[in-house]
C-alpha cells in the first residue's frame, strides 16, 4: 500500500518486458490480464483515496539528483486520480479491441503496455523533470503505434505528430529550467518539486514569459487552434487502438498540464492571457466543428469533433471558478470515454469494409441495428444530451465560463448547435436512408470482442450521466484547493478579483 | 355546471403521494425499456399492450395526485437524489406535483394513453412496431420529467429528452430521406433555441445562486430588473424553439413526416406546448417584465395569423393541422405574454384534446387512403368512415371555437384578455385568425368527408379504422365537447399557485358583444368553407392559383427556401471553405512551411560540409575573425556609442 | 633617434609572421605546406609570448613558449606520420583528396 503508485507506474512496463518471454499465442490473454490487474490497482487507489483530505495523497519521495533537487516525487489528488483510472481503463478497452490477427501482435501489445506506464506516470508525478520525462516518453510508443501499424501515410503522420509535440515540449522544458533557476534564486536551494514551486510568488512579467513557454508545450498537446493540424493526420492514419488511446488519454495530458502547472504556478499570467486564450478556444469550438461538418472521412470527423470538445475543456479550465474547472475535468473523462468509443465504432465498420468514407455507407441502421444503437448513444453523448455523460461536463464548463463573459459565453454555448449539426448529419448519412451500396447489405452486426469493448463504455456513459457525483465530489475538493491557492498567490488586483476566494478544508466547515 | 362535491377524498390515506409521483414518472420508462429490449425483433402485440397499460398506470397515478391536490392536499415535492454538484452549484433530481404540473401530467398521460392504444392499431403492419412503442414511451417519460421537475436544469433534461424522442420519432421511417432530413432539422432548430434556454439557466444560476424554482421565485424581487428581462428573453428563446414560434417554426410542418400518432401526441398535444408551459411555470419571472411579455404576446398574435394563412391553402392534411397547431400556440403565448397564465394553461389543455383528436382522425384517413395525404384526392369519405368523420367534425367545431365546445371557452378568454388590456391590434389579429381557423378547419372536413369521391380516380379503396381505435379516440371527443364547462373548477384549482387574472370592470358590460363578434366571424368562416366547397370543390380555381398571394402562402412565404439559401447552404460552403482552404491551405501549410523552411536551410547549407579541409580552414578563419571583432565591439560598446553620439550631434 | 629594438618591434614581427602563417593556412593546398604554415603561426605566437615575458620580467610566458614548442613537435611527429601513410595510400598530399567525410 505504501508504494502503490510506484507499482502502478512500473508494473505495466515490467510486465511488458516479461512479455517477450511469453508465447506468441497467449500474448493477448497475458496483456489483457496485465491491464486488468492494472485497472484493479487503480480502482483500489480510488477505494483508498480520502476525498475529504486536502492535498496530495499516497505521496512517495526519494532523491534522484540531490545537487539539483530532482526528486522521485509522486502523489495524487482528486484530479489525477480519475485521469489515472481513465488511462488504465481505456488501455484495457484498447487492448481488448485489438483483433487477434493483427500483424506483429506481440510488439503492438507490448508497446501499449509501455505507453500505459508513461500515461500513468504523467498523471502521478509531482516533479517537473519527471513530468517532462514521462511526457516525452509517451511520444515514443505512440510514434511506433502510428508509424508501424498505421495507414498509407503513416510515416508522414507519425513524424509530424512527434516533431510537432516535441518542439512544444522542448520550449516547456526551457520554461521549467528557468522556473527552477528562479526558485533557486529565491530560496537558495534547487528544487523541481511542483509542491515547492507552488509556494513561489512571482512578479507578473516573469509569470508572463514562463506562462507562454508552458503554454506552447501544453497547447500543442491539447491541441489548441492553430496548433491542431497534427491531430487529424495522426487520427486518420493511426490504427483504431492508437486513436482510442490518443483521443482518450494523451490529449488530456495537455489540459491536465494546464491545471497542474500553468494555473497554480502563474495565476496572474493566467488572468492576463484569459481573453486571448478564450478567443482561441472559441475559434477552436466553432471553427473545428464546422470543419468536422465538411469531412468526408468518418474518422477525421470524429478527430475534428475531438478538437472542438477540447475547446470546451479549455474554456472550462480558464473559467477559473470551481464550477468551470470541475466541469472541465469531468468533461475530460467523459470525452475520453465518448471519443474512445466513437473511434472504436469507426474501427468496427473499417474492419468490415476497409473504408471510412461516409459516402460509402448509408442505411446501416437496418443492417446493423445494435451497432446503430450504440453509435446513436455515443453520438448523443457527444452532442451533450442530458443524462448522458457528455452533458454534465459541458454544462458545468459553460456555466463556469459564462460568469467571465456574457458574449463569449453565448458563442461558446454555440457548441450545442454546431456539435449537433455535424454529428446528426454524419449519423444520418451513415445509418439512415436505404442501403444503396450492395456491399453493405451483408455486413454482420457487432461480434463478441466488440461487445466486450463497447458495452462497458455504453454503461459508463449512461450511469455517469445520471450519477456523476462519485467523480464530481473528489474532483471538486481538489479543484477548490487549487483555486484557493491561486487566489492567495495572485499578486495583481485583477487576478484577485477574477479568481474567487474559496474557503477549503477546516475553514469551509466553520 | 357547478357540482359541489362534498365527498372529500384524502388520497394520502390510501397510498403515499411520493410513491404515486414516482409511479407516474417512471412507469413510462419501464415500458420503454421493455419495448426497447425487443426493439429489433419482430412485432409482438403484447408489447403494445404492456406499454399502453404502463402509460395508463401513469395516468392513474397522475389522477391520484390530481385528486390529492384537488381536495386540498399539500403540494408533493420529492428530492430523489443529487445529480450535479460542483462549486456552489447543486442540482438534484427533484420532482414536484403542484396544481400546474399535475394538470400537465394529467393531460400528457391521458393523451399518451389514448395515442398508445390507438397506435396498436395504427402501427399493426409496421415492422418497427416494438421500436415505435419504445420511443413513444420514452417520450412520455421525458415529457413527464419536463413538467414534474422542480428545477430549471431538470426541466432542461426533459426538454432535451423530448427533443431526442422527437428526433427518433420524426425519423422513425429512417429509410425515407425526407423523414430523416426533417428529424435533423427539428433537432438542430431546437438546439438553436436550447442555446437561449441554456444562457437563461446560466443567468439564473449566477444571479440567484440556485436553479430550484421555489428558491428562484422567492428571490425574484431582489434582482435588478434588467437581469430579469434578460433571463425572460433567453428563456423565451428556448420556448420559441420547442413551441415552433416564428422564426423557428419551419421544423414543425416538416415534422409531419413522422407517424401520425406521433404528430398527435408530440407535435400537437404535448411537446410543442412545453414552451407555453415554461412561460407559465416561470410566470413570476415573466410577470416582472411586462415589456418582454408584450413582445411575447405580439409574436404570438403574429404567429397565430401567419400560420393560419399558410393553413388556408395547403393541400396536405397533416400540414394544415400542423399549421393550425402553430396558430393555436400563438394564442397561448398571447395569453401568457399578457399575464393571463391560467388562461394560457386552459387553452393548452383544451387544445391538447381537440388537436390530438384531429390528428388521430387524420391518421385514420391516411390509413384509409393508403398513406395519401393530399386532400384534393379525397372527398366523400363520410360514406365509408362515418365514425372518423364524426370525430373529426367534433374536433373541428371545437377548434373553430363554437359554443359549447371546449375551444370556445378557452379561445374566447384569450380574446377578452387582449381586448381588456387595450391591445386592440392583438385582439383584431386574433379575431381575424379565429375566422381563418374556422375556414381552414372546415375546408379540410369538406374536402375530405364531403363532396364527390375523388379517390376513386386514383384506385384507392378506403376502409374504416379498427373499432378499438375509434373507441380510444372517444374520450378525447367527449373532452373536446365538455372540457370548457369545467372552467370554474379549473380556475379555482390552478389559481392556487398561478396569479388570478382580474378583468377590469368595464369589460363585463361588453363581454357579450365580444363573444357575439367572435362567434360571428367563426361562423362566417365555416359558412364560406362549406358553401364554397358545395358549389366548387377545392375552392381555388386555377386563375386563383397563379395569384401572387396564393403562391406566397403555398410556398410558406418562401421561408424554408430562404433558410436553405441563407443558412444551410452558406454554412455548408463555409465549412468546406474552412476545411479545404483555411485548415489545409493556411494553418497546416504554415506548419509544414516552417518545417520545410528548416529542411531547406539544411539542404542549402549542406554544401558547407564538403569535407574539404582547406574550405573548412577558411571558414574557421572567418569565424574567428567575426568572433574577435564582435568581442572587441562588445567590450568597447560604451565608448563606441558615445563616439557615435558625438558624431551624430 | 633611438634605434634600439623595443617591444613593439617584437610584437610587429610576431603579427607579421602570424599573418604569413594564416595566409598559408588559407591558400595552400599541399598538406606539407599547411604544416609549415601552422608551425610559422605557432612560432609567431612564441615570439610574442617571449617578448612580453621579457618585458614584464615574468617567466610564465617563456614557460608557455616551451610548452608550445613541445606540443608543436609532437603534433608534427604524429601529423607527419599520418601524412606519410596518406601519401603511401593515395600518392598525393593534396587537401582536395581528403574528402571522404562529405556531408
Amino acid at each position: 500500500m505504501n508504494h502503490i503508485l510506484t507499482i502502478l507506474i512500473f508494473f505495466p512496463a515490467l510486465a511488458g518486458l516479461m512479455g517477450f518471454l511469453v508465447d506468441k499465442k497467449s500474448i493477448k490473454p497475458y496483456v489483457v490480464s496485465i491491464t486488468l490487474i492494472e485497472l484493479f490497482i487503480s480502482l483500489y487507489l480510488w477505494y483508498g483515496f480520502n476525498s475529504a483530505e486536502i492535498g496530495m495523497q499516497f505521496v512517495e519521495q526519494a532523491n534522484l539528483i540531490e545537487a539539483f533537487g530532482v526528486q522521485y516525487l509522486i502523489g495524487i489528488d482528486g484530479i489525477s486520480l480519475f485521469l489515472v483510472i481513465l488511462s488504465t481503463f481505456m488501455t484495457l478497452i484498447g487492448v481488448v479491441s485489438i483483433s487477434d490477427d493483427t500483424e506483429d501482435l506481440r510488439e503492438l501489445l507490448l508497446t501499449i503496455l509501455f505507453l500505459e506506464m508513461t500515461m500513468v506516470g504523467v498523471f502521478v508525478v509531482l516533479d517537473a523533470i519527471l513530468f517532462y520525462l514521462f511526457w516525452e516518453l509517451s511520444l515514443v510508443p505512440m510514434l511506433y503505434i502510428i508509424g508501424a501499424w498505421g495507414g498509407n501515410k503513416r510515416v508522414y503522420a507519425s513524424i509530424k505528430f512527434f516533431l510537432y509535440t516535441f518542439t512544444g515540449s522542448i520550449i516547456m522544458l526551457v520554461g521549467m529550467l528557468y522556473m527552477a533557476y528562479l526558485y533557486y534564486q529565491a530560496s537558495g536551494t534547487w528544487s523541481f518539486s511542483l509542491l515547492e514551486w507552488y509556494r513561489l510568488q512571482l512578479p507578473l512579467d516573469y509569470q508572463i514569459w514562463l506562462f507562454v513557454a508552458f503554454f506552447l508545450g501544453l497547447a500543442i498537446k491539447v491541441p489548441m487552434f492553430p496548433f491542431h493540424t497534427w491531430l487529424p493526420y495522426a487520427h486518420g492514419q493511426a490504427p483504431t487502438v492508437g486513436s482510442v488511446i490518443l483521443a482518450a488519454v494523451l490529449l488530456k495530458m495537455g489540459t491536465y498540464g494546464f491545471i497542474r502547472l500553468s494555473l497554480p504556478l502563474y495565476p496572474d499570467a493566467t488572468v492576463y492571457f484569459l481573453t486571448p486564450i478564450a478567443i482561441l478556444s472559441l475559434i477552436m469550438i466553432i471553427y473545428t466543428a464546422m470543419v468536422a461538418y465538411a469531412q468526408k472521412d468518418l474518422k477525421q470527423l470524429v478527430a475534428y469533433s475531438s478538437i472542438s470538445h477540447m475547446g470546451v475543456i479549455i474554456l472550462g479550465i480558464f473559467a477559473l471558478n470551481p464550477e468551470g474547472i470541475t466541469g472541465s475535468i469531468f468533461l475530460m473523462i467523459s470525452h475520453g470515454i465518448v471519443s474512445g468509443a466513437l473511434f472504436l465504432l469507426v474501427g468496427v465498420i473499417y474492419d468490415r469494409r476497409h473504408t471510412k468514407m461516409i459516402d460509402e455507407f448509408g442505411g446501416l441502421a437496418s443492417v446493423m441495428p445494435r451497432y446503430a444503437l450504440i453509435f446513436g448513444i455515443m453520438a448523443m453523448a457527444s452532442v451533450g444530451l442530458p443524462l448522458t455523460i457528455g452533458f454534465v461536463g459541458e454544462f458545468l464548463s459553460l456555466v463556469g465560463f459564462y460568469k467571465y463573459s456574457h458574449i463569449m459565453g453565448i458563442i461558446a454555448t454555440g457548441t450545442v448547435v454546431v456539435g449537433a449539426i455535424y454529428m446528426l448529419s454524419a449519423y444520418k448519412r451513415t445509418f439512415f436512408g436505404k442501403v444503396v451500396n450492395s456491399e453493405n447489405s451483408k455486413l454482420s452486426d457487432l461480434n463478441l470482442r466488440e461487445y466486450l469493448t463497447l458495452i462497458p463504455l455504453t454503461i459508463l456513459v449512461i450511469v455517469l450521466g445520471i450519477y456523476p457525483k462519485p467523480i464530481l465530489k473528489p474532483v471538486d475538493e481538489s479543484v477548490k484547493a487549487i483555486i484557493s491557492l491561486m487566489h492567495q498567490k495572485a499578486v495583481t488586483e485583477e487576478a484577485k478579483k477574477i479568481i474567487p476566494n474559496i474557503k477549503i478544508g477546516e475553514e469551509a466547515r466553520k | 355546471m357547478n357540482f359541489d362535491i362534498n365527498l372529500n377524498i384524502n388520497i394520502s390515506n390510501f397510498i403515499d403521494t411520493s410513491t404515486l409521483l414516482y409511479i407516474a414518472l417512471f412507469s413510462p420508462i419501464v415500458g420503454s425499456l421493455i419495448a426497447g429490449i425487443y426493439g429489433a425483433s419482430p412485432k409482438r402485440i403484447g408489447i403494445g399492450i404492456i406499454v399502453s397499460s404502463l402509460i395508463f398506470l401513469s395516468f392513474l397515478a397522475s389522477a391520484g395526485l390530481f385528486l390529492h391536490l384537488y381536495f386540498g392536499g399539500s403540494i408533493v415535492n420529492v428530492r430523489m437524489m443529487d445529480w450535479i454538484s460542483a462549486g456552489d452549484l447543486s442540482v438534484p433530481f427533484g420532482f414536484v406535483a403542484d396544481q400546474v404540473s399535475v394538470t400537465m401530467m394529467l393531460v400528457v398521460t391521458l393523451v399518451s394513453t389514448i395515442v398508445h392504444i390507438y397506435s396498436i392499431g395504427y402501427m399493426e403492419k409496421d415492422k418497427g412496431f416494438n421500436r415505435f412503442f419504445s420511443y413513444l414511451s420514452a417520450f412520455v417519460f421525458s415529457m413527464m420529467f419536463l413538467v414534474m421537475s422542480d428545477n430549471f436544469l431538470g426541466l432542461f433534461i426533459g426538454w432535451e429528452g423530448v427533443g431526442l424522442c422527437s428526433w427518433l420519432l420524426i425519423g422513425f421511417w429512417y429509410e425515407r430521406e425526407s423523414a430523416t432530413w426533417a428529424a435533423n432539422e427539428a433537432f438542430i432548430m431546437n438546439r438553436i433555441a436550447d442555446l437561449g434556454m441554456l444562457i437563461g439557466i446560466f443567468l439564473i444560476y449566477w444571479h440567484f445562486g440556485t436553479l430550484q424554482y421555489d428558491e428562484v421565485f422567492a428571490k425574484v424581487n431582489s434582482i435588478p430588473v434588467d437581469i430579469i428581462s434578460m433571463i425572460a428573453i433567453f428563456l423565451f428563446i428556448g420556448a420559441m424553439g420547442k413551441s415552433a414560434q416564428f422564426p423557428l417554426h419551419t421544423w414543425l410542418a416538416d415534422a409531419m413526416e413522422g407517424p401520425t400518432p406521433v404528430s398527435a401526441l408530440i407535435h400537437a398535444a404535448t411537446m410543442v406546448t412545453a414552451g407555453v408551459y415554461l412561460v407559465i411555470r416561470a410566470n413570476e419571472i415573466f410577470a416582472l417584465v411586462p415589456e418582454v411579455g408584450y413582445f411575447i404576446a405580439s409574436l404570438g398574435a403574429f404567429v397565430a395569423l401567419f400560420a393560419a394563412t399558410m393553413a388556408l391553402v395547403n393541400r396536405d392534411i397533416k400540414r394544415v393541422i400542423a399549421y393550425s397547431t402553430l396558430s393555436q400556440l400563438g394564442y397561448m403565448f398571447v395569453a401568457g405574454g399578457l399575464g393571463a397564465y391560467w388562461i394560457a394553461l386552459f387553452h393548452l389543455v383544451t387544445h391538447a384534446f381537440f388537436k390530438a383528436l384531429l390528428f388521430l382522425g387524420a391518421g385514420n384517413v391516411m390509413h384509409a387512403m393508403e398513406d395519401e395525404l393530399n386532400i384534393m384526392k379525397m372527398g366523400g369519405l363520410r360514406k365509408v368512415m362515418l365514425g372518423t368523420a364524426l370525430l373529426m367534425l367534433i374536433a373541428s367545431v371545437a377548434l373553430s371555437g363554437i359554443y359549447p365546445f371546449a375551444g370556445f371557452f378557452s379561445k374566447d378568454k384569450i380574446l377578452e384578455v387582449a381586448f381588456d388590456t387595450h391591445n386592440y391590434i392583438l385582439w383584431g389579429t386574433l379575431w381575424l385568425t379565429a375566422g381563418l381557423t374556422a375556414f381552414y378547419s372546415f375546408r379540410i372536413v369538406m374536402l375530405v368527408f364531403f363532396g364527390s369521391a375523388r379517390y376513386k380516380d386514383f384506385g384507392i379503396h378506403p376502409h374504416e379504422a379498427h373499432g378499438f381505435m375509434l373507441w380510444a379516440m372517444t374520450p378525447l371527443a367527449v373532452l373536446a365537447i365538455v372540457a370548457g364547462l369545467f372552467e370554474h373548477q379549473f380556475i379555482d384549482f390552478v389559481t392556487k399557485i398561478l396569479p388570478v387574472y382580474n378583468f377590469s370592470e368595464g369589460i363585463h358590460e361588453i363581454i357579450g358583444q365580444l363573444v357575439m363578434v367572435t362567434t360571428a366571424i367563426a361562423v362566417t368562416g365555416i359558412t364560406i368553407a362549406v358553401l364554397s366547397n358545395m358549389f366548387k370543390e377545392g375552392l381555388f380555381t386555377n386563375t386563383f392559383k397563379s395569384n401572387f398571394i396564393y403562391k406566397l402562402l403555398d410556398n410558406q412565404y418562401y421561408i424554408p427556401k430562404i433558410y436553405d439559401e441563407v443558412f444551410s447552404k452558406p454554412y455548408r460552403e463555409l465549412s468546406e471553405l474552412f476545411w479545404k482552404s483555411v485548415d489545409l491551405k493556411i494553418v497546416d501549410a504554415t506548419v509544414d512551411g516552417i518545417a520545410n523552411c528548416i529542411l531547406s536551410t539544411g539542404e542549402n547549407t549542406r554544401g558547407m560540409q564538403s569535407g574539404n579541409l582547406s574550405i573548412m580552414l577558411r571558414l574557421m578563419v572567418i569565424g574567428i575573425t567575426v568572433l574577435l571583432i564582435s568581442a572587441i565591439l562588445y567590450s568597447y560598446a560604451d565608448s563606441i556609442l558615445t563616439l557615435l553620439q558625438g558624431v551624430l550631434n | 633617434m633611438n634605434l634600439s629594438i623595443s617591444l613593439e618591434h617584437y610584437l610587429l614581427l610576431s603579427s607579421i609572421l602570424f599573418f604569413i602563417g594564416l595566409y598559408g593556412v588559407i591558400v595552400r593546398k599541399n598538406l606539407l605546406m599547411l604544416f609549415f604554415a601552422t608551425e610559422i603561426m605557432l612560432n609567431a605566437v612564441n615570439i610574442g609570448l617571449v617578448a612580453i615575458s621579457n618585458y614584464y620580467g615574468d617567466l610564465t610566458g617563456q614557460m608557455f613558449a616551451f610548452f608550445i614548442i613541445a606540443i608543436a613537435a609532437s603534433e608534427v611527429a604524429i601529423g607527419l606520420g599520418l601524412l606519410v601513410i596518406w601519401f603511401k595510400r593515395h600518392n598525393t598530399v593534396d587537401l582536395d583528396s581528403l574528402q571522404s567525410m562529405k556531408g
